[in-house]
């Protein structure tokens, strides 16, 4: 008994040890991390992002502004079950992720603040724009961005042609309980075909033709463009920002060339900025400051410059804006669809998907 | 059944009967304490992992408690859980997890006896590649697998005809196989540890008592039972909360198991924690129930083999047949576990536009990259720094932990650890995060001036609450066959309990404790989902800077800087074998060496 307390008590006074040594490990951190001399009086913000330019953009914004940003920097999933288990008590100032429907649930949830930004949007920008300004966007990527092998076939140009002979077994796509922006391209089906009353049953019927004409379901963009180049598949229904990097880096031979089109119509994915509820009135101006940099002539540049095969790609809503070059043109015939209408009934379609098309 | 009977008057002729030593024990002066070392490590275990365990599992019946709904009591979130998919995925798991479990245990035994015991060609090499097989994400591993056989992958270039084996390899066997892979490390550590304090009397008496090689055999496996057991329950509850292979190869094959209906509700808009709470119940019965199976295995025995008086095992020099056995078996894990993956994604980035996850990794560039962007080195260094910490601190509370579950007689003390450790297992990484952000991120702990969430130290915490369970069941195989007399011996001398552990303990767990450390710190090194939700905003872990590359499309960049985390690993393996060999003491390294 005696020995085993001993032990016991060596463990405690390690496990204090170490918490003494990781508590001066972070106190360094976060002394690195905060600004020099003005941002003495100003409050931190945290941002939770999931965007490749979220780290360039606040560096750059605590430079000009003296306002500390610490990023915590990962993909949309991971920061939302943060965001969920923190909801009794948020740690985080701002969110920038891609796709409107989380930013739905997030504002029916109470969880958003409220804020009109001074940038002025062109007309692609204010049909993203929600209507309680509980989320700003900061740009659009489309979904579906149709990549396809034109070493191999031709270019589609609606979505029935998907389901014709000619593209039988040659198609695929992601899946939407693994892929961030594939349920809204869903959604954006359905809302095509049948709008918000009979978008569901309309979808799905179009869904399960596709199905039965052979298209393959894998995990994410990344697997589905592998799908691509190793000719398993002659086309991929995946995000515009995706498709796009693909064609510029990929290296193209006789038998791989991929191409990006945009059939009638496209569904708009904003990238979104939003604030939370929680923050103090200091915080709110200081967010408010930064979500006005983003989408301002420098943040813009900054956000075009970060990742120039990825995130980078897309399309800027910002009077003024225009798009890198090299990227496929803006569609004419795109759409919106309704996050507040679409959000809620994800469950219930990836479910469906899940069983019937996957 | 005779050569049992006479084994056990040999063992009692011997000065083994531990019944007696025990007994000696009980009449040892007590000292009483107010708050005593073992009622601190209790608090620490409870702060550690009862209370971030236990608040989840709450969610499922209260979900207004952590504002994750409206409801103070509900089951609502059972009835959405337990649905015809949940059943099924259960069953499957519960499939998968024995068959990975009787696999795994009969292998990295196989394995143990074959590196301890004899003189098989390769034997040094097989350390090499458990570390190997545990530093290899479960995802990785079923992914080369598919690049090697799905359609157009790499055998289909290759032109060998592979539909059969993809029909095979996709579904159950394929799950089974690479779980298996992944379970190998954990069984091995645990039982070779034991086979290393398994003297040869006991072999030696039976032999000379006209006992066959395969009764030898049945004794030495009947004697290592707990470790046996301990490896059993660990890769049992490691298989069925897996993830990685949850959303790869079963995903891909329709192979639904437990873990993935947890999965689609903690990816839902909003995070749906109840239901995940839910199937964590799910999945901590079934547990209880491995635990149960284990209970009645060994309730009531004494495995205590370890004493002063220990004879060194004999190395056996095999027959030319069982040099073709073990050296097949060494080939055979190499093949499966590292070989085939690696070849799938190397082979991949060799043939032509067959997939960019390699074509990017094979030019230098990107290893330089890494090294000498701060964006990209610094992950590797945070992590390196954490995995030293979290590893021996672990080591310092699973011995405590091996200690406590290996002491003889059922204590409600060992029986609750026991099911807290292997429950924590059972719940899969992302869900262990979300009951630390529940158990510290709450307004009253903020009240009370305790701001713990958004920290590295309780990132450390978690780390530790992660490995102890594995930790510490590695060591129980070893720690169950620790005789007392030796430390009673020691203590009638005038030693007082420190010395006598530093003395008489420590050197016989030397050898079992450095190879615990190490497993916990290459597992900690690119642990990813507690690091994801607990990694102060600012920091960022290796294995988050990879994911996020990855997100990014950024494979090459991702690719190197995974394969120089796993180098790494590896160098600080073999170092600290090396180190071992060179600096430790000679009698250290004498125990469990066989001759």
């Amino acid at each position: 008994m005696n020995v085993r307390s001993r032990i016991a008590a060596l463990g405690i006074l390690a496990v204090a040890a170490a918490a003494a040594l990781t508590g001066c490990s972070a106190a360094a951190q976060g002394s690195t991390s905060s600004a020099p001399a003005s941002a003495a009086a100003k409050e931190p913000l945290t941002l939770y992002a999931a965007v490749a330019y979220d780290s360039m953009v606040s560096k750059a914004f605590t430079a000009k502004t003296g306002i500390p940003v610490k990023v915590v920097d990962d993909s949309t999933g991971p920061l939302l079950t943060k965001i969920a288990a923190e909801k009794n008590n948020p740690q985080w100032s701002l969110f920038w992720a891609d796709g409107a429907t989380a930013y739905a649930s997030l504002d029916q949830q109470g969880l958003l603040a409220p804020f009109t930004p001074s940038a002025s949007y062109d007309s692609v920008g204010q049909s993203v724009v929600p209507s309680d300004h509980s989320y700003t966007p900061t740009g659009v990527t489309l979904v579906p961005g149709l990549i396809y092998n034109s070493a191999k076939i031709s270019a589609p140009t609606s979505y029935n042609d998907l389901l014709s002979s000619t593209f039988a077994d040659k198609g695929g796509m992601n899946d939407p309980s693994q892929s961030g922006p594939t349920y809204p391209l869903i959604a954006g089906l359905m809302n095509q075909f049948g709008g918000e009353k009979n978008g569901v049953a309309k979808g799905e019927a179009y869904l399960t033709k596709l199905k039965a004409n052979g298209i393959k379901v894998y995990p994410t963009n990344g697997d589905t463009l592998h799908a691509l180049e190793t000719g398993q598949i002659q086309y991929g229904l995946i995000q515009s920002s995706a498709a796009l990097g693909e064609v510029l880096t990929a290296k193209t031979t006789a038998t791989f060339k991929p191409k990006v089109v945009y059939l009638s119509k496209s569904t708009l994915l904003p990238a979104n900025l939003a604030m939370s509820k929680s923050l103090d009135a200091t915080q709110k101006a200081e967010a408010g400051k930064f979500i006005d940099f983003a989408l301002s002539p420098e943040g813009q540049a900054l956000m075009q410059k970060a990742d120039p095969a990825g995130d980078s790609l897309f399309y800027p809503i910002v009077k003024g804006g225009t798009p890198l070059p090299g990227m496929t043109a803006f569609p004419t015939a795109y759409q919106t669809i309704d996050p507040k209408f679409w959000g809620p009934l994800q469950g219930q379609v990836t479910t469906w998907f899940d069983s019937t098309v996957k | 059944v005779t050569a049992l009977t006479t084994l056990r008057d040999a063992a009692t002729n011997m000065g083994l009967a531990t019944r007696t030593t025990t007994g000696a024990a009980a009449r040892l002066p007590r000292r009483r304490r107010r708050v005593s070392a073992l009622t601190l490590f209790w608090i620490v275990v409870v702060a550690i992992l009862i209370l971030p365990i236990a608040l989840f599992l709450a969610v499922a019946f209260s979900p207004a408690l952590l504002d994750q709904g409206t409801q103070w009591f509900t089951v609502d979130a059972f009835s959405q859980a337990l649905t015809g998919q949940l059943l099924v995925g259960v069953l499957h798991s519960l499939g998968v997890g024995l068959a990975t479990a009787i696999l795994s245990a009969a292998i990295g035994f196989a394995l143990s006896w074959v590196v301890v015991r004899t003189n098989a060609p390769g034997r040094r090499l097989a350390t090499g590649v458990v570390f190997a097989l545990l530093l290899a994400p479960s995802y990785l591993i079923a992914l080369g697998w598919e690049r090697l056989l799905e359609p157009n992958g790499v055998l289909d270039v290759l032109g060998v005809p592979d539909s059969g084996l993809r029909a095979v390899i996709y579904g159950p066997v394929g799950i089974v196989l690479v779980l298996t892979m992944k379970g190998i490390p954990f069984a091995f550590l645990a039982i070779s540890n034991a086979v290393r304090g398994l003297g040869h009397e006991f072999e030696d008496a039976l032999r000379v008592h006209g006992g066959g090689r395969f009764a030898a055999m049945r004794l030495n496996v009947s004697m290592l039972a707990p470790a046996i057991w301990a490896a059993l329950a660990i890769v049992f509850a490691e298989s069925v909360s897996d993830f990685g292979v949850a959303t790869t190869l079963a995903n891909d094959s329709h192979f639904t198991v437990a873990t993935y209906t947890l999965y689609t509700a903690v990816q839902a808009f909003p995070v749906n924690f109840p239901v995940a709470s839910a199937v964590s119940w799910v999945l901590l019965v079934l547990v209880a129930l491995a635990l149960l199976a284990q209970g009645r295995a060994l309730g009531g025995r004494s495995f205590r083999v370890l004493g002063g008086r220990s004879r060194p095992a004999v190395r056996r020099h095999l027959s030319p047949l069982g040099t073709a056995g073990s050296t097949a078996l060494i080939v055979v894990v190499i093949v499966v576990g590292v070989g085939v993956p690696a070849f799938g994604a190397v082979s991949a980035s060799l043939i032509g536009h067959l997939g960019s996850l390699g074509v990017h990794s094979l030019t230098l560039d990107n290893y330089a990259r890494v090294i000498s962007s701060p964006d990209l080195s610094q992950p590797l260094g945070f992590s390196a720094v954490l995995a030293t910490i979290t590893a021996t601190i672990t080591l310092a509370m699973a011995t405590v932990c091996a200690r406590l579950l290996s002491s003889r007689g059922d204590t409600l003390g060992g029986r609750v650890l026991d099911l807290v450790l292997l429950g924590a297992v059972a719940l899969p990484g992302i869900v262990f995060a979300a009951g630390y952000i529940f158990a510290y991120n709450l307004p009253l702990t903020n009240t009370l001036g305790i701001h713990l969430y958004g920290t590295t130290t309780l990132l450390v915490l978690a780390y530790i609450a992660t490995a102890l369970p594995s930790t510490s069941r590695v060591l129980v195989g070893t720690m169950s066959q620790l005789q007392d007399s030796m430390t009673h011996a020691s203590r009638v001398h005038g030693s007082g309990a420190l010395r006598a552990w530093l003395t008489i303990v420590l050197p016989v767990v030397s050898r079992p404790l450095l190879s615990a450390w190490l497993l916990t710190f290459t597992a900690t090194l690119l642990e990813l989902p507690v690091s994801q939700l607990l990694a102060p905003a600012g920091t960022e872990p290796v294995s988050v800077g990879i994911n996020v590359a990855l997100g990014k499309y950024d494979f090459g960049g991702a690719t190197a800087m995974e394969v120089l985390a796993i180098l790494f690993a590896l160098a600080v393996v073999a170092a600290g074998y090396a180190l071992y060999r060179v600096a430790a003491p000679i009698g250290w390294r004498t125990i469990g060496k066989a001759r």
